[in-house]
């Protein structure tokens, strides 16, 4: 167990962002399917800011576009849920599969 | 030197393209678009245009050219380029045609505010803008060509708007077809002066015809070619243009084009199809002032077309008929002008005709109604112009006789000048007779672009005035006199008493008849003789019989076991594909997701591979 | 040692943040998989902060942490009133599982190769890439500038979509309710 480098960072937000990519195709409820892209949009905020922090010392881009990062993933999330409560209305279930009558 | 419109003078060419896209666009992936946002986006668009193209002509000194063009299409050493090239010409050109386009697209927002597909019309109007203004602005002659067949194709959408009339998709068949003879000759001169220069002249630059070099090319073309073939390429150019702005022997089908809707002709007739022709016969005269013969050539063409639609109109009884007819002789002197190489005067002359030419047409009633009295000072005003007694009308048609020298020229020329006044005056009279006079104000649109087209006329008058010269002669003096003669002969009704004249001229020297007739029974009397040969040669020849009776067991055979087999296999393969794809199309978006996940995978891996293939290469 | 390279706060913190995900994504119950996310989304934001960005940090909990789990809490409790979310069949590509899996695998495989391979043709700053040595208001400062300064007309329209959607959504519900 020598020091933690830049890419062990980089490991674990890649990690979380493959837990999120395979959570949104398996898992059946909605809402955990959110819950999987908020955990994308983690992964790849850990990545910005682990970049910003070793490599971009005087500007710090990344943390700013990890800002813009969570601001978004909060507006989807609310348009997502607005979405799925119109669903939930119409069909009564909360399973995904259920929504893809075209 | 930068500048911010002469930089920019290619945004004249894009605006209506844009427009065309975003209105057909809209509809196919069906947005809704407001009608008024419509109008109000193509109105902005032909006046943004015609304010660049009257600002470039102010900065733009007269003698520079903008160039601007990339390599199009390159075969070998071939290379066609495509791009700008804005002289002054061209400019001026483009200037009448925004303005006459905008007054019409003005108009036509009142006049086309109930039909259902209107924005279909308005599309099609921006992209008749866009062609027009291609051609006017293209760099060499393959792009001239290419706008060219655009111009025709657009005509055809736009003749035949209503095309489930059977009458108007006829026409507007017939139109596209005589300008097919057109375009032939355009390409085949195209062709053969592109080729004979990159065979034989050194310079292969010359071969794509940009209209820069274009008396050198000229003078090489004189001075390397036969005699005859020479003659045989201006020939084809000039048939071309006579063509395209229904010359002599090709004016029917500016008649056959009335069907279309009002705005529609009075654009076709004014600034943007009719005036390709006498475009390219400027962008061509260094082509022509080599061989006097030709220019003469031109000259005798636009005096008799001029002549001869004259005659024929001043006994038409259809209002649209007289102005078509009007139309072709109009362009005729325009024709005579450039060839008595008086170009100044025939640019003018363009201009005021073509504003005279949009208020006559707008003007005119449409569907069966009453004429209202504001409608009818208007046309007046418009004939007057275009008889050449009042403003820009007359200011242009002196400058053509001004420069005349021949004396029978100018002996036709006033006969002309008479009888324009004459069919003017007397349609005039006519429709007022046949349709009846109301008082009512039209529409508030309308007016406006009636008041619009005059001022265009005034000012063109003004600028004409004070910097060309010409004075006041025998046209205008022949055309008032016309004005007394038609109201003596409209009170005395004494206009079918004139003998040969009349029947001919009525029946527009029988020139349409003679091709429907003639050509067409010609025509099927060659099918019929290779019928009845066929019937009484062949078929009792018997190894002829055998032959085609073997041949026939053999095709039976192979379409039998090989053709049919072929087409199941393919239906076959088809029907899994589209199985399978039904299957994918599940609707659920979690599987969309992993096939975008694994179409992401895909280019990635393959891009990495690529990326290691290429760093191997480049260290190995 | 330092907090940003120190084995001792990453390996542990990695560890659980990771077997939370797997849990909530394997978690048959809803709010059990809730409860797991709001540990990894903690434990996202304490990364932020070991990584020197406390402001992000503060904003990664304040949202993710806090807000968005009471308010997907509120849509659970708006499904659970009717009991017994409902399991079905679905039709089964059997070769679609394995194609997924699969290109899951390829997936890493590339990324993996595209992180070891960037850090190195990228220039010598990237290569010994170590943490820099900044006090939190220098952090804070260069924050202000990006936020007001460079990126000013991002951040406007992130604000005017925040507030968008805040609009719209209301509209829509009122609507719904005349």
């Amino acid at each position: 167990m020598g020091e933690i480098t830049v890419y062990h960072y980089l490991f674990l937000g890649l990690a979380l962002f493959v837990i999120g990519l395979a959570g949104s195709i398996i898992s059946k409820h909605v809402i955990k399917v959110l819950i999987s892209i908020e955990f994308i949009l983690t992964g790849v905020n850990i990545n910005f800011i682990t970049f910003a922090t070793y490599c971009d010392m005087p500007k710090f881009d990344g943390y700013i576009t990890a800002l813009f990062y969570a601001a978004i993933g909060a507006v989807e999330l609310a348009v997502a849920l607005y979405i799925f409560y119109l669903m939930y209305n119409k069909k009564q279930s909360e399973n995904i599969e259920k929504y893809g009558d075209l | 030197m930068a500048d911010l419109i002469l930089d920019n003078i290619y945004l004249v060419l894009l605006l209506p393209l844009w427009l065309f896209l975003i209105i057909m666009l809209g509809r196919f992936f069906s947005v809704y678009v407001n009608k008024g946002v419509i109008y109000i986006l193509t109105l902005l668009s032909s006046f943004l245009g015609a304010a660049l193209c009257g600002s470039a002509i102010w900065k733009l000194d007269s003698g520079r050219i903008l160039e601007n063009e990339i390599p199009f299409l390159k075969i070998d050493d071939f290379v066609i380029n495509i791009g700008i090239h804005a002289d002054r010409a061209a400019l001026i050109f483009a200037l009448v045609l925004f303005l006459a386009s905008f007054a019409v697209q003005l108009f036509s927002v009142s006049y086309m505010n109930d039909e259902k597909k209107s924005y279909r019309f308005f599309a099609l109007l921006n992209l008749f803008n866009f062609s027009m203004a291609g051609l006017l602005f293209s760099p060499n002659l393959f792009q001239t060509y290419f706008f060219w067949e655009l111009v025709s194709v657009i005509s055809y959408l736009l003749i035949g708007f209503e095309y489930s009339k059977k009458e108007k998709s006829d026409a507007s068949k017939k139109v596209f077809i005589i300008n097919r003879i057109g375009d032939t000759a355009l390409i085949s001169g195209i062709i053969l002066s592109s080729y004979f220069l990159y065979s034989y002249s050194g310079n292969v630059n010359f071969a794509s015809l940009s209209f820069v070099d274009m008396n050198v090319i000229s003078t090489l073309l004189h001075a390397y070619a036969p005699t005859a073939l020479y003659l045989v390429i201006c020939g084809l150019f000039i048939i071309a243009a006579a063509v395209k702005s229904a010359q002599f022997p090709f004016y029917t089908w500016l008649q056959d084009a009335m069907e279309a809707k009002l705005p529609v002709s009075a654009l076709l007739h004014s600034a943007t199809m009719v005036a390709a022709g006498v475009f390219i016969l400027l962008r061509l005269l260094p082509f022509f002032t080599l061989a006097g013969i030709t220019l003469k050539f031109i000259a005798f063409i636009g005096l008799l077309t001029a002549l001869i639609c004259s005659i024929c109109a001043s006994s038409q009884n259809h209002p649209k008929k007289v102005l078509a007819y009007s139309t072709s002789a109009q362009l005729g002197l325009m024709f005579f002008a450039i060839g008595v190489l008086n170009i100044k005067a025939a640019v003018a002359f363009f201009a005021a005709h073509a504003f005279i030419k949009t208020l006559l047409f707008t003007t005119l009633p449409d569907k069966e109604e009453c004429w209202n009295y504001w409608n009818f000072i208007f046309f007046l005003l418009g004939g007057l112009s275009l008889s050449g007694l009042f403003i820009s009308g007359m200011a242009a048609k002196e400058m053509i006789y001004y420069g005349i020298t021949n004396h029978v020229y100018s002996v036709i020329f006033c006969v002309v000048a008479f009888l324009t006044a004459f069919y003017i005056t007397r349609i005039a009279l006519v429709i007022s007779h046949e349709y009846g006079l109301i008082k009512q104000i039209p529409d508030k649109i309308k007016l406006i672009s009636y008041i619009l087209l005059i001022l265009m006329n005034i000012i063109l008058y003004w600028y004409l005035r004070e910097h060309c010269e010409y004075k006041v002669a025998e046209p205008f003096w022949s055309a008032l006199t016309s004005w007394i003669v038609v109201y003596i002969l409209y009170v005395k009704k004494a206009f079918r008493k004139v003998p040969v004249l009349y029947p001919l001229s009525y029946n527009g020297f029988y020139l349409d008849k003679f091709y429907t007739k003639t050509l067409v029974k010609l025509y099927d009397e060659f099918t019929n003789i290779l019928n009845v040969f066929e019937m009484n040669v062949f078929s009792n020849y018997k190894p002829v019989v055998a032959c085609s009776r073997f041949s026939v067991r053999i095709t039976g055979w192979v379409e039998k076991n090989i053709m049919e087999g072929c087409v199941k296999i393919i239906t076959y393969t088809f029907k899994r594909i589209s199985r399978l794809d039904m299957k994918a199309q599940s609707g659920n978006i979690q599987r969309y997701n992993a096939y975008a996940f694994i179409i992401v995978t895909l280019i990635l891996s393959c891009l990495i591979i690529a990326y290691i293939i290429m760093l191997s290469y480049i260290g190995g | 040692m330092n907090g940003i390279d120190n084995p001792v706060v990453f390996y542990p913190a990695a560890v659980v943040m990771i077997l939370c995900g797997i849990l909530t994504v394997y978690f048959k119950n809803i709010m059990h998989a809730l409860l797991s996310a709001v540990v990894v989304f903690f434990l996202a934001g304490m990364f932020f902060y070991v990584l020197g960005s406390e402001y992000n940090a503060i904003i990664q909990i304040a949202i993710y942490g806090v807000a968005v789990p009471v308010i997907l809490g509120v849509a659970i409790m708006f499904t659970n009133l009717k009991k017994g979310s409902v399991e079905e069949k679905r039709e089964k590509i059997p070769v679609m599982k394995y194609l997924v899996i699969l290109t899951g695998g390829v997936f890493i495989l590339a990324i993996i190769y595209l992180l070891m391979t960037s850090l190195v043709i990228l220039p010598d700053s990237f290569t010994y890439a170590l943490p820099s040595e900044t006090n939190s208001f220098e952090v804070i400062t260069s924050f202000a500038s990006g936020i007001f300064v460079r990126y000013v007309w991002a951040f406007e329209l992130v604000s005017l979509i925040l507030t968008i959607i805040a609009v719209g959504l209301t509209m829509f519900k009122r609507k719904e309710r005349s």
